[in-house]
């Protein structure tokens, strides 16, 4: 499913070349390529979309509605979106904020140690195009080039509402299969 | 302790180190220091007239007159007056003696100066960046002829 897996996957290839007879091998990517194809997909799709973790990170003041929205008050947990300590257990990482060039070594550290599949959501105008940071000296520029972000929720910052209709959003996009966290 | 009696002290005790010092107010004082004695300076603030609190150290790049100023803010517990201490240095070479030995919370002020400005503090402990991360150190972004802004977002859609 990710990058990492396929350049695995692709090597054992070249060493399994030598076939046991009467056995057929296999991958599990090959097999996860066989059920793209499949309606089995549409059921995978239906149980991703429905359990989209996001991994509490925040990183300005838009993960305060971050928080917020993960508390008891919006019940986030209707949709399958529950807040998760770590990366690892994590599906969504959002973007809560100006990067600065100090943080984006732990970010992409971050978003590598989350398992596929897995989808960023930019949330607020300071991760979309800088904020009112866009001419600092110390942030990131065009934090879209650097991570596959599916939804861009603007605001500043966005109302926990909107944080909830971008996660619908992405539910929708992951049910439509145009969602840029899966490779079809 | 009243601020007239303070600058007269001062310019008493430090009369080559000590230049253009004024009282703006009753509780605001300014002077211009000499930047080889800035130690002894604050050494004497600090014992003789009760200015035991440092506020904070920042630099100003002054680009026309070529030079950078070190902006020392020293007020005390035991009488309201805030002393503004300054002292120039050439913008090719900045260099001046630390004052942690007298005020320790100097230590990050004169950090955050130096990897902004590039102030480098003689006798400082540990003078390494504070908050930016240690690839833009030499880029020293506060100075005014500093280039390095970026300018991929917004400006390239006006």
């Amino acid at each position: 499913m990710g990058e990492v897996k396929e350049e695995k996957t692709s090597k054992s290839d070249e060493v399994s070349e030598e076939e046991i007879p009467g056995v057929i091998t296999t991958t599990t990517s090959a097999i996860h390529d066989f059920l793209k194809k499949t309606k089995v997909q549409d059921l995978i799709n239906w149980g991703r979309k429905n359990s989209l973790w996001f991994m509490t990170q925040p990183m300005g003041c838009c993960g305060v509605e971050m928080i917020a929205t993960g508390c008891a008050h919006y019940d986030t947990d209707r949709f399958g979106i529950i807040p998760r300590n770590s990366p690892r257990q994590a599906d969504v990482m959002i973007i809560s904020g100006y990067v600065t060039k100090k943080y984006l070594p732990a970010l992409k550290r971050l978003w590598e140690q989350m398992p596929a599949p897995k989808w960023v959501i930019c949330m607020g105008d300071c991760s979309i195009s800088g904020g009112p940071f866009y001419e600092s000296y110390s942030t990131v520029q065009n934090i879209d080039e650097l991570f596959p972000i599916d939804v861009f929720i603007p605001g500043c910052p966005p109302r926990p509402e909107a944080l909830l209709q971008g996660f619908v959003e992405l539910q929708e996009k992951i049910k439509a299969k145009k969602d840029r966290g899966t490779e079809y | 302790m009243d601020v007239r009696k303070i600058i007269e002290s001062l310019t008493g005790t430090f009369p080559e180190a000590i230049s253009e010092a004024m009282a703006e107010s009753e509780i605001r004082a300014r002077a211009y220091v000499d930047k080889e004695k800035v130690k002894e300076v604050c050494q004497y603030l600090k014992d003789s007239l009760q200015f035991d609190h440092l506020c904070s150290v920042c630099g100003v790049d002054y680009i026309k007159r070529n030079e950078i100023e070190v902006v020392y803010h020293i007020a005390s517990y035991d009488h309201p007056v805030v002393l503004m201490l300054k002292a120039a240095l050439p913008r090719e070479n900045p260099e001046i003696e630390s004052i942690v030995s007298v005020y320790w919370n100097a230590n990050w002020y004169e950090r955050e100066t130096y990897e902004l400005f590039g102030v480098m503090f003689k006798n400082h402990p540990n003078l390494k960046p504070l908050v930016l991360p240690e690839d833009m150190l030499g880029e020293w972004p506060l100075r005014k002829d500093y280039k390095g802004f970026p300018n991929t977002t917004a400006r390239n859609l006006v």
